[in-house]
């Protein structure tokens, strides 16, 4: 089940996971984007954990404030996907209080229909959208969720970008894996961990 | 793009609160309240041009806002000068699509 708290939980984790791996993100998106993933990510979820401080009656309220906290505060394409994704799961939540595995299923999965949506991409890209989407597309409770992540995350290393900054790069963004799909992979982790 | 249409309001909606580089939809949509009836948006690269697509959808008002996606500095100044000359965004829409 996934409490307020938990959510809260979350994304306190999420955020300290950011910060451990801001370098890393950083390095990726230097090497196939503008360099400023990890400082924008770590930017973002710092303003995230200090609207935790407030009290939420439902997790759809919690789940809004955080996609427009990230909004505003991200600064590059980070801001308006992570954002998106965080509002539009918000109706999906809506009232409830705690979420089981198939409500934070289908709340996740309208979040990653939203950041298609926003940034224009479809799985095969090179994205966050190679993690979330095939990630969710056959979850199972009894997944275990780490590795399924940390394998999709692997996946992107070959791909060659078609979408973003990166496809500036062309065949050049091979060998590196996409720094959007790592720290979609952090957030995603850090909220299954809450579910289970 | 001030000398050559005067009379046409410009917002800069660009870069975060505290100055640094990027896009934040909430000053985006800052600068949309503050035209009088219609907006038009242009942007540069990437997360501007996603932020300016957020700020179109997320603005609830009554204004006609339309973005524009193309080079931002050409745009800004056919723009302005068909705007100086009375066209709504509509048709600046148009002129654009023709540059």
């Amino acid at each position: 089940m996934l409490t307020i708290e938990g959510f809260k939980q979350a994304l306190r984790h999420a955020q300290s996971e950011i910060e451990a791996n801001k370098d890393t993100l950083t390095d990726l998106d230097r090497a196939i984007g503008d360099g400023d993933h990890g400082i924008n990510m770590s930017r973002g979820f710092e303003a995230v954990v200090a609207v935790l401080d407030d009290d939420y009656a439902t997790l759809g309220d919690l789940s809004k404030k955080v996609g427009m906290t990230l909004m505003s505060k991200v600064g590059g394409a980070a801001g308006p996907l992570y954002g998106s994704a965080f509002v539009k799961a918000a109706p999906k939540f809506g009232d409830a209080t705690e979420a089981d595995f198939n409500l934070v299923k289908e709340a996740l999965v309208e979040a990653a229909t939203a950041i298609k949506a926003r940034g224009k991409s479809e799985v095969g890209q090179k994205t966050m959208v190679d993690v979330w989407d095939p990630f969710l597309s056959d979850l199972n409770e009894s997944d275990d969720f780490d590795a399924k992540l940390d394998q999709l995350v692997g996946a992107t290393e070959d791909m060659v970008a078609t979408k973003g900054r990166a496809s500036y790069f062309g065949e050049n963004s091979r060998g590196t894996v996409d720094p959007g799909a790592l720290s979609s992979s952090i957030v995603l982790k850090a909220i299954m961990k809450e579910v289970e | 793009m001030k000398e050559m249409a005067p009379s046409v309001p410009i917002h800069l909606a660009s870069g975060l609160e505290d100055g640094s580089i990027g896009t934040d939809v909430t000053r985006i949509l800052e600068a949309i309240e503050a035209v009088d009836k219609e907006a038009l948006i242009l942007s540069d690269i990437g997360s501007a041009t996603m932020n300016a697509e957020l700020a179109v959808d997320m603005y609830e008002g009554e204004k006609t806002v339309q973005f524009y996606d193309g080079p931002i500095v050409e745009s800004a100044f056919v723009a302005s000068v068909s705007a100086g000359n009375g066209m709504d965004v509509a048709q600046i829409v148009e002129q654009l699509k023709m540059a």
